[in-house]
Order: C-alpha cells, then sequence, then structure tokens
C-alpha cells in the first residue's frame, strides 16, 4: 500500500451508502485514514471530532444539504480553514459557484471522474500549499 | 377601387337634372318672349292676339310650376336621402363602437390602454379580474409600476424603450397583484394606430398574457428532469465505482473471464451514463432551462480531449485522424462545455460510422468573419432521401441502423443541431452515402 497518504485525514460526508462505501474503502487502501458520514449533521459532528485534513462533501442530502455544512464549517475557527472537495451527480452551476464562494477547492462531478481520479484531485489538494 | 358613395352619385343626377331643367327654362322663357311679341307668327288660330297671349302665359306658367315643383321634389328627396344615408352611417358607427367595445370590455386577455407616461386607462374587465382591482384603484397609475420587484431594473428598461416609441413584444415579466400575488406574464405594448380620434391622448395598448401556470408546469417539469437525472446517475455511479474497485485489483486479482465480464458493465454502465446525460440535455433544451455561459474556449483543446476519450475505439478500427487545426481557434468567446459536446457527438458519430482504416479530418479555420470547425470522415454516408431529416428527433438513417456494431438514439444530432442554435451558430453538412460525409459547422 502506499504510503505517502498515512495520518492524512480524510471525512466522506454522502447519503448514498454504497458510494460512501466503496469511496472509504479505495481511500483506505490508498494510504489515508478514513471516516464517514451519512448526512449533514453528522458529518459536521464528525469533522470537528475528527478534524480531518480533508472532507470530501456531497451537496444533495437530507437533515443538512452539502452548502449549509460547508456554511457551518466557515463559522468555525478550525472549519474555516478545512479544505473541502465537493463530490455530486449533477451539474448545477448555481450550486457550484456558492460553494466555490464558500471555499470549495475543487468539485466532483460523479459520473465524470473514477475512482483513481477521486483520490488523484485528493492528494493534489492535500499536496498543495 | 374607392367605393363609391351614393350620396355624391344622388347629388350629380340631381345636379345635371336640374341643369337641364334650368336649360329649358331659360330656352322657355326666351320663346315665350318671342310668342309673346307676335303671337300670330306662330299660332294660326282664331283667336284675339290678347287671348293668345293669355293661353300662352297660362300654358307657360303651368309649365314652369311643375318644373319648379320636380325641383324642390328634387332638392328635397335628396336631403331625405342624405339624412337617411348619414342615419344608417351613424348607426353603423354606434353598432361598430358597441361591437369593439363590447370586444375590448369583454375579452378574456388583459387589455389596457396607456397615455404617453405609461399611464393606465380604461382597463378593461380581465386586466381589473388580473390585478383584483376596481378601475379607480388602477385609473392614472403607471403601468410599469406593477411589475414585481425582482423586475424592477428591466420595468425602468421598459418604460424608456416605451417612450421612446419602441414596440415591446411579449416580455417575459413578473406582475404584482393587490393581493400581493406575483405572476408570470407576457407583457406587450404597442402604439395606438388612430391616437387623435380619442377623447384623451392614448398612445400605447397594453396586453398582458398571463402565464403563471405555464411557468409552474415548466418548473416542475425541470424538477422532474433534475430529479430522474440525480436518481439515475446515482446508481450509474455507484456501478461505475464498484467495477472500478475490481478492475483496479485493489481487493484482490480477478481471473481473466472475470476480468472480462466486469470490463463489459463497465462499458455499458459508461454507456449508460452517456444516454443519460443526453436525454438531461434534451430535457433541459426542449424546457429551455439551457443556459450558454461564455468565456475563453479553446476549440483545439476540446478536441484533444474528445480524441483521447475516444482513442479506444479510433485505435481499435485503425481509423486515421488527420488534424488541420492551423494555429484557428485557439481563444474564442464560447461555452466550451456546449461545445465539447457538440464536438464530442460529430466526432463519436465519425467513429462509429467510418469502417476500419478510414480517415476523418478534422479542419479549423478562423477569420474576422467567420469561425468553422469542419469534420469529414471517409464512413457510409447519409442516404440522399433521408438527408433532409438527419437533425430531427429519433431519426436514425437506414444504413447507420443496419450496422450491426453500432447503436444509437437518434437524439445525437438533434441534441447537437439545438446547441448550436443556441450558441448562435449554424451547422450543414455534405455526405454522400458509401463515400463520408462532412459537417461544418459555424460558430
Amino acid at each position: 500500500m502506499e504510503n505517502k497518504n498515512d495520518q492524512k485525514k480524510v471525512l466522506v460526508i454522502d447519503d448514498d451508502d454504497n458510494l460512501r462505501t466503496v469511496l472509504t474503502d479505495k481511500l483506505n487502501i490508498s494510504g489515508f485514514e478514513t471516516d464517514s458520514a451519512a448526512d449533514g449533521e453528522e458529518g459536521l459532528n464528525k469533522a470537528f471530532h475528527f478534524h480531518p485534513d480533508i472532507i470530501l462533501l456531497d451537496m444533495l442530502m437530507p437533515k443538512m444539504n452539502g452548502l449549509e455544512v460547508l456554511e457551518k464549517l466557515r463559522e468555525d475557527k478550525w472549519g474555516q480553514s478545512v479544505k473541502v472537495m465537493m463530490l455530486t451527480v449533477l451539474e448545477d452551476t448555481n450550486t457550484v459557484a456558492q460553494a466555490v464562494d464558500k471555499g470549495t477547492l475543487a468539485y466532483v462531478l460523479k459520473t465524470d471522474h473514477n475512482l483513481d481520479d477521486v483520490v488523484k484531485q485528493v492528494e493534489e489538494i492535500l499536496n498543495s500549499q | 377601387m374607392p367605393k363609391e358613395n351614393p350620396f355624391i352619385r344622388h347629388f350629380i343626377i340631381s345636379l345635371s337634372v336640374f341643369v337641364v331643367l334650368l336649360c329649358v327654362v331659360v330656352f322657355s322663357f326666351t320663346l315665350i318672349q318671342k310668342i309673346l311679341v307676335d303671337p300670330q307668327k306662330y299660332f294660326n288660330t282664331d283667336l284675339s292676339p290678347v287671348e293668345t297671349q293669355f293661353v300662352v302665359v297660362y300654358i307657360s306658367l303651368i309649365i314652369i310650376s311643375v318644373l319648379i315643383a320636380y325641383i324642390l321634389y328634387l332638392i328635397l328627396a335628396s336631403r331625405t336621402r342624405a339624412e337617411l344615408i348619414a342615419r344608417s352611417i351613424t348607426k353603423s358607427l354606434v353598432i361598430s363602437r358597441e361591437q369593439f367595445e363590447g370586444i375590448y370590455e369583454g375579452a378574456p386577455v388583459p387589455y389596457i390602454t396607456l397615455d404617453k407616461k405609461a399611464c393606465i386607462h380604461n382597463p378593461n374587465k380581465a386586466a381589473l379580474r388580473f390585478f383584483g382591482v376596481v378601475s379607480e384603484e388602477i385609473e392614472d397609475k403607471n403601468l410599469f409600476s406593477f411589475l414585481a420587484e425582482e423586475d424592477k431594473n428591466k420595468a425602468e428598461k421598459l418604460l424608456q424603450r416605451y417612450e421612446a416609441n419602441i414596440p415591446i413584444n411579449r416580455e417575459e415579466v413578473r406582475m404584482i397583484t393587490k393581493s400581493g400575488v406575483i405572476k408570470w406574464v407576457l407583457l406587450s405594448v404597442f402604439e395606438m394606430s388612430n391616437p387623435e380620434s380619442w377623447s384623451y391622448p392614448p398612445i400605447g395598448l397594453a396586453t398582458i398574457f398571463d402565464i403563471t401556470e405555464q411557468k409552474k408546469l415548466d418548473e416542475a417539469k425541470t424538477e422532474f428532469v433534475s430529479l430522474a437525472s440525480h436518481q439515475l446517475r446515482t446508481p450509474a455511479t455507484t456501478i461505475k465505482w464498484y467495477t472500478d474497485m475490481l478492475t483496479s485489483g485493489g481487493i484482490g486479482q480477478l481471473s481473466p473471464k472475470q476480468d472480462d465480464y466486469i470490463n463489459r458493465v463497465h462499458k455499458v454502465n459508461e454507456e449508460m451514463i452517456d444516454l443519460v446525460d443526453t436525454l438531461l440535455n434534451i430535457s433541459k433544451i426542449e424546457i429551455g432551462t439551457f443556459s450558454v455561459e461564455s468565456k475563453a474556449t479553446n476549440v483545439q483543446e476540446l478536441f484533444e480531449s474528445v480524441l483521447v476519450e475516444l482513442s479506444e475505439q479510433i485505435n481499435k478500427k485503425g481509423i486515421r485522424v488527420e488534424k488541420r487545426y492551423r494555429d484557428a481557434l485557439l481563444n474564442i468567446k464560447n461555452d466550451p462545455k456546449l461545445l465539447r459536446i457538440v464536438i464530442q457527438n460529430l466526432l463519436s458519430n465519425a467513429v462509429k460510422y467510418t469502417p476500419g482504416n478510414g480517415t476523418i479530418t478534422v479542419t479549423l479555420k478562423q477569420s474576422i468573419f467567420e469561425k468553422v470547425i469542419t469534420i469529414t470522415d471517409s464512413g457510409i454516408g447519409i442516404p440522399k432521401q433521408e438527408q433532409n431529416r438527419i437533425f430531427t428527433k429519433m431519426f436514425r438513417a437506414q444504413n447507420a441502423r443496419n450496422l450491426i456494431t453500432s447503436q444509437g438514439t437518434g437524439l445525437g444530432l438533434y441534441m447537437v443541431k439545438s446547441i448550436v442554435d443556441a450558441l448562435g451558430g449554424s451547422i450543414s453538412f455534405v455526405s454522400e452515402e458509401n463515400k463520408g460525409s462532412s459537417f461544418i459547422v459555424k460558430i
């Protein structure tokens, strides 16, 4: 297994059980430490306790959607600087624009990206700065 | 031909008769005068000259009386006739006015006449119903002040247009009613053709066409499309990522047969994702929610990225791709996402319908007059009799359907044409069966 990602923590927040499972599995195989949450509320709680290096955040979720999670994160002292990558199945320019405004570093249109692409993008974001 | 006025005709006839009669009277007078001077010269009678004179005068007076009576009759008749005509014209005017008012008042579409400052006069019943008011509540108020807060900027522009006498044609705006309900409408304002004849000077006629229901329906459709697309994309992504995991060997090696099977699932799933994307795009086009976002676009880069995507099929069929980029279209203002869909569809068609070892040529041309993308293939071509239907929805040419290897929905070129239209460009083609096709996109 690759060691370069050791100790980097990734939090996957996605309401779809299947996608969440395969994504965390892939990230684990790639050497990341992962945690996951099935809705915005749970995701926000986990983020504050787990303090991940990057959050992979789905947009359409029950209880609290991705944009609301992002908003709450940016209100927090730790959360305002955490790296966030947006996951979405819909190319909705409006949502993307709002997410970018709130400091999303990248967005992944799930149907267009392979798992390898997603991992690559996570690594790129973590290695920047 | 101008319509003949019966009054004038009658007047001319009467005048002619009058003149003829007058001539007859004048002639008669002259003759009578001569007879009176020497009656014996004209009449061979036993009467004395005085008696003869009396008879002549008597007969003349009778003739003159008849003539005068006839002239009087003519004058009176023509006057009566004129009065009758005037009465009938007035009546038809009244009827026409009543009909006009009936149509104006009772029309199901709100009508409002406007003065030169766009103040409301004479709103019809439908207009009052639309705003939920009585006439006095909106009389003399500016029409454009009824545009909703969200369209205030538009209201100012529309007022300027109105004041500059530029017609407003089916402008989609939101208007606010008395109860505060916001309604979507198509607003049109046209200049009145004959303003002088009105008691106040209206110069505009506004029609308001309520499209709130259609808008709601459109929104529901858009919502449905995005929901359906979301529901279809999520399982497609699941299949994509799980097959990714299996083929990448991350969770153990597969046997060659297992690997082959998983790859087939993966490939079919990719085709399904493409189909969902196409359906989503077509729905957006048809609902009219397709938005064009112009920005700096590198067409060569778009071609390169699509060619990478299609490289597997291109290599498999041994197709030669000739690129004649000529440093054109490196930086143009366009919508790269939409243009990529156009290029992707045209190129993938070219690959699909070109037999093994064929050639595809991509030519880019840029001048101050036009920007042209041409994709030429040496493929099966489009049969002449089917060429006029090539951009219609769900249409596939017979020879394309006969290809065992080709799958298609008949949506691609329809979508391409719709997108090119939305981008303000044009698309055409030249094709000969069994020789190849050339698609020319001007942007």
